[in-house]
């Protein structure tokens, strides 16, 4: 039983940045997808915009890791 | 490194300025002041100062050169390029009011020629459409041969739906009763060609309607296959008269084109010296001109005016405590190892002068940075082989070349990693020949892995700040030491954290808090209440470094699949073309998941650090050239290079 809430509760920690930086990137995808249109010489600053909200996701990563490891599974 | 900069200010006697300016588009070093006024604080302008007339002049002469380079470009667009031969290259008049006319003469005879190939083709096209046509009544011969009781139409009905022939046949029908033949083509791009035969005496109630219906009649006066030649001729001889104005503007083009490049480079370096002129104060006597040099050059820069203009006109350098730093352009010179990675750095715009470069730092952390997310000797050889394959054939400046010697760095670094992991492919390297990890196994060692990707942020942070301290330690002391401060905290937090885990001996995690709690209020003080938020987002900026890990484990997992499936999918050969093709996907995410990674790593969280933004690109007044995009002068990075 405390495996599955330790496994339930590593995979909730990565999954809801996950979701959240998949929200986050689809925003910002869309609003890069039209700078572009208009100024192809902003790429690497759009580039760079979409990979900022992967740090949530990193930090959940990192969570769950921790969670997985303290837990000893 | 930003080039170390000196301020200057050239005085002289008028009659020299225009010897002294030759000189400096010769030289290629002055980065040109706005201009300075020759007027005492306070005081009137002196009656002996050049008046508002000659400022007059100068922008009519500015205005002038402009319109001159227009001319001359709209030529050059419209001449063609020819291969030298039977060139004849005459000199174009050097007086201006001769050479504007002439200007102004070819203007008219290339835009004349220019129409008429205009109209030629377009009439071309449509003859071309009409013989297209008339191909389809070829064979209708036998319905020509009226004599009088019947009369053809040859008809375009403009239909894109096709119901307009309808309606035609509908009105005709109401109009003769049944009396008639129309017979339709194969409809083409929205038109379909008809023959109408009708009647001798209805021909103009039929005209009527035709006219009333907008339907277009092709104009021919004879049948079948007499229609179908005209056209051909027409093709003939609009196709000679397409070669004769083809041939009048090469012949334009072999005699002036070559004149006017150069007559375009003069003028263009003329507009830079009237530019450079207005940036001079003048007096009836003296004139004075001001600007940035790089420190290097200002000795030779006194010396060839000393030698050329002579001794009246002196070179003076201004000193630091004259002019701010911010004002100065930039121009960065890095050793030849670290310049491909300036590629880097000039996707953000310039720091300011005064401030730190941070292309030797990227040249450092960014390839290691690659080479520890991918690791893996195999795939480090490829993109070896790739960087020689871009290498090859490259322009020595060009960005391929930088991007190419980039990868050659990159690739370096994965190979050390590489054995450092223990891979190759993956694991295969562990199953072909027994390579064992020198450092860990990312497989296994999930969280060595993540300490190594940590301790590297953690390391790029705290030097950033101390880049940050260093950086506005000159002009803004207690931002400096608030940087400082926070860097010497966030050691301290690391000391807490490793005694807190026994890595290092328990006894220093006590005087750590408590130098943690002593310098909190420092801090608050020097930065300000938001001073802990910014700290704390530092500490998220170290985290933010477990990316490392997380993307590298990702491919180094991605690898040892592909490999286990190839070993689990049917035949052998089967299994090495599924592996391989694995491989090819996860070797395309390697390339370009560190990139976006490490590039951000090193925007966000470390050039946030201590990169300020906003230096002015260093542009030496010279000799124009054509090449497009910054720097407008390219000798600009050359000038500074060569000092």
């Amino acid at each position: 039983m405390d495996i599955l809430w330790l496994t339930m509760s590593a995979a909730v920690a990565i999954a809801v940045p996950a979701l959240a930086t998949a929200w986050a990137q689809s925003r910002i995808g869309a609003s890069a997808a039209a700078t572009l249109a208009e100024k192809p010489e902003l790429s690497t600053t759009v580039i760079l915009m979409i990979a900022i909200p992967e740090t949530m996701v990193i930090l959940g990563f990192v969570v769950a890791l921790m969670i997985l490891l303290q837990g000893g599974a | 490194m930003i080039v170390s900069m000196a301020r200057v200010r050239i005085l002289g006697p008028r009659e020299r300025l225009e010897a002294v300016l030759g000189e400096l588009q010769d030289m290629e070093v002055l980065h040109v002041a706005p201009p300075v006024s020759l007027t005492p604080p306070g005081g009137a302008p002196s009656a002996e100062a050049p008046g508002v007339e000659a400022e007059a002049q100068a922008d009519r002469n500015v205005a002038t050169t402009r319109k001159r380079i227009e001319a001359i470009g709209w030529l050059l667009e419209r001449l063609p390029a020819t291969d030298g031969r039977g060139r004849t290259r005459p000199d174009l008049p050097d007086r201006k009011e001769e050479l504007d006319d002439l200007l102004s003469r070819l203007h008219r005879a290339v835009a004349a020629l220019g129409e008429q190939q205009v109209g030629r083709s377009h009439e071309r096209a449509r003859v071309a459409r009409m013989r297209e046509l008339l191909e389809t009544f070829r064979g209708l011969d036998a319905l020509r041969g009226h004599s009088g009781a019947t009369h053809p139409y040859f008809l375009i009905v403009e239909t894109p739906d096709g119901r307009a022939v309808q309606e035609l046949r509908e009105g005709l029908a109401r109009l003769l009763d049944g009396g008639f033949e129309l017979l339709e083509g194969p409809r083409s791009d929205g038109e379909t060609p008809a023959v109408l035969l009708v009647p001798g005496d209805r021909t103009g109630e039929v005209e009527r309607l035709l006219a009333g219906a907008g339907i277009q009649e092709l104009p021919l006066t004879a049948g079948g296959a007499d229609a179908t030649r005209s056209p051909d001729e027409r093709l003939e001889a609009l196709d000679a008269r397409l070669a004769t104005l083809g041939s009048r503007l090469d012949r334009l083009g072999r005699r002036y084109r070559a004149p006017l490049e150069d007559r375009l480079q003069a003028e263009h370096d003329r507009l830079l010296a009237l530019e450079a002129r207005a940036s001079a104060a003048t007096s009836r006597h003296a004139f004075v001109l001001q600007g940035f040099v790089p420190e290097d050059a200002v000795r030779r820069l006194e010396s060839r005016l000393h030698e050329r203009v002579g001794p009246t006109v002196v070179v003076e350098r201004q000193g630091r405590e004259e002019w701010q730093g911010e004002l100065a352009p930039v121009v960065l010179h890095n050793p030849r190892l670290f310049r491909p990675f300036e590629a880097i750095t000039r996707t953000l715009p310039l720091p300011r002068y005064g401030s730190i470069d941070p292309t030797p730092f990227v040249a450092v952390f960014f390839p290691m940075f690659f080479g520890v997310i991918v690791g893996d000797v195999a795939y480090g050889t490829v993109i070896a082989a790739l960087a020689l394959l871009l290498r090859r054939g490259s322009a020595a400046d060009g960005l391929r070349r930088s991007v190419a010697e980039i990868a050659g760095a990159c690739a370096a670094f994965t190979i050390v990693f590489g054995f450092l992991y223990g891979e190759f492919a993956g694991d295969l390297g562990r199953r072909l020949f027994g390579l064992r990890p020198l450092l860990l196994d990312r497989e296994e060692a999930l969280v060595p892995f993540l300490a190594l990707a940590i301790a590297l942020g953690f390391v790029q942070v705290v030097l950033g700040l101390v880049l940050g301290a260093v950086s506005s330690f000159r002009g803004h002391r207690r931002e400096s030491l608030g940087r400082g401060l926070s860097a010497l905290m966030l050691v301290l937090v690391a000391l807490a954290l490793l005694a807190a885990v026994e890595v290092l001996p328990h006894g220093f995690f006590t005087p750590a808090i408590v130098a943690l709690l002593v310098a909190f209020p420092v801090l608050v003080v020097l930065e300000g209440f938001l001073a802990p938020i910014e700290l704390l987002s530092t500490l998220g900026n170290v985290l933010s470094y477990a990316r490392i890990m997380a993307v590298g484990t990702a491919s180094v997992m991605m690898a040892v699949v592909a490999n286990r499936l190839a070993g689990a999918v049917g035949g052998v050969l089967v299994g090495i073309l599924f592996g391989l093709l694995f491989h090819l996907v996860n070797f395309g995410l390697a390339l370009f998941g560190p990139t976006i990674h490490g590039l951000r790593l090193h925007y966000v969280e470390f050039f946030g650090k201590f990169f300020s933004p906003g230096g002015t690109q260093y542009r030496p007044f010279g000799h124009w050239r054509p090449e497009p995009g910054p720097p407008s002068n390219p000798n600009a990075v050359k000038a500074a290079r060569s000092v």
